[in-house]
């Protein structure tokens, strides 16, 4: 379903370019990475006490379920023990969308993305527990770094020549349906995968509504949605100072103009305001912790 | 609500020197089917007048006289520009004013 960027396209920046910009962000996130790894090590890794589970020949306690079965067998089956086990370690799978758009370069957005790939990637590649994508999107949606192929150096320079930050729309709701296919398609015996998605954008987007159908629905499929709006440092405007204008029928039925607080509808439950990218590990963390607290929960 | 859901982040400013109509610069995510009606409705909601007072507005120093949606398509920008509308109380023929 989703398109491919293939070696032969015409990507809109020079490898060679996209090497420099790498480099430039690998170098900025250097340290970060290491500590947002660490992180997240803590955040995705099991780290529930090991549990007596199973049913052995031999083992450290009789699993009293057993017991009927294994009289009534005349004692065949008998895999009547508990053992303590290690738990398995968690197999991951993480994309990274990333905003395309103009609004990205205009709102000075531009650096603090490519820190943010970076960061986000190589934090995850040192995890070595899952599966690395990334996708940009803006008026198409397009899968720059697939989830099958291991995250390189190279690879980061590959992913930087598909931006250039110049698409004149930003369809998150397309985004969203596709890669939610995606997800779907890829997800292998589902039981210990995780899916999470982080996006990395400035936040400005249309149809609130439809894209919190989404977001719901990638919930009810056990895909995280986290959302990281990167917020122009250099530009003296701020999305948490943005209100919106919205025409609403009154009890007449007459449209009433109202401004409600931009980020009131914001689609994304799970969502953090980052204006620096020092702030990013920490924001990530906190707001991977209160997701998975969430979810521990239901 | 209108024919087009498209949306536009934009900001006021005027140079009036009525600091009473004055509005905050902060950005503003509105619909790129506004015209100047619209657009005054909203800086009169900002403002919190009880009187409306028609505008003008102008982007770039030209005066708006389509809707947001035509000034871009006419400019070649999109939605995802950030507009600055500057606005003024309108120069209108006294009739018109009156069924504004
Ligand atoms: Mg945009």
């Amino acid at each position: 379903v989703l398109d491919m960027a293939n070696e032969d396209d015409a990507a809109p920046r020079t490898l060679d370019e996209a090497r420099d910009l790498w480099r430039h962000s690998d170098l900025a996130t250097q340290d970060l990475a290491a500590n947002l790894c660490e992180q997240l090590r803590l955040i995705l890794e099991p780290t529930v006490a090991t549990k007596l589970r199973g049913d052995y020949k031999t083992g450290k306690r009789l699993n009293m379920k057993r017991i009927i079965p294994y009289i009534a067998s005349q004692f065949r089956k008998d895999k009547i023990w508990l053992r303590r086990t290690k738990p398995s370690k968690r197999q991951h799978q993480i994309m990274i969308a990333v905003d395309d758009s103009k609004s990205m370069s205009e709102s000075k957005s531009v650096e603090l993305a490519f820190h943010s790939i970076a960061l986000v990637a190589k934090a995850l590649t040192q995890l070595e527990s899952g599966s690395l994508s990334v996708v940009r999107f803006g008026e198409d949606t397009k899968v720059v770094h697939p989830f099958n192929r291991p995250f390189t150096p190279e690879s980061g320079a590959h992913v930087f020549q598909w931006f250039d930050f110049q698409q004149t729309k930003t369809d998150i709701q397309k985004m969203c349906s596709q890669t939610l296919k995606l997800f779907n398609e890829v997800k292998a015996d589902a039981d210990d995968l995780w899916q999470l998605q982080i996006i990395l954008s400035d936040g400005v987007c249309e149809d609130h509504a439809t894209v919190q159908r989404l977001v719901r629905r990638a919930r009810e499929d056990k895909i995280m949605l986290v959302f990281v709006v990167i917020d122009g440092i250099n530009s003296n405007e701020s999305i948490l100072d943005m209100s919106q204008v919205q025409y609403v029928p009154d009890a007449n039925g007459n449209m009433q103009l109202k401004v409600e607080r931009y980020l009131d509808t914001f689609p994304f439950e799970f969502y953090v305001v980052v204006h620096n990218i020092n702030e990013l590990p920490e924001m990530l963390s906190l707001i991977l912790r209160q997701f998975f607290s969430e979810i521990a929960g239901m | 609500m209108s024919e087009s859901q498209e949306q536009i982040k934009i900001r006021f400013i005027t140079r009036d020197e009525d600091e009473t109509i004055h509005v905050s610069e902060n950005p503003l995510y509105v619909p790129v089917s506004l015209k100047r009606y619209g657009l005054s409705e909203i800086v009169n909601h900002l403002i919190g007048h009880d009187s409306p007072i028609p505008f003008d507005f102008l982007i770039n120093g030209t005066l708006l006289k389509t809707s947001l949606e035509e000034y871009l398509k006419s400019r070649e920008l999109s939605t995802e520009a950030f507009l600055t509308l500057e606005y003024s109380r309108a120069v209108l023929p006294p009739d018109f004013l009156a069924s504004f």
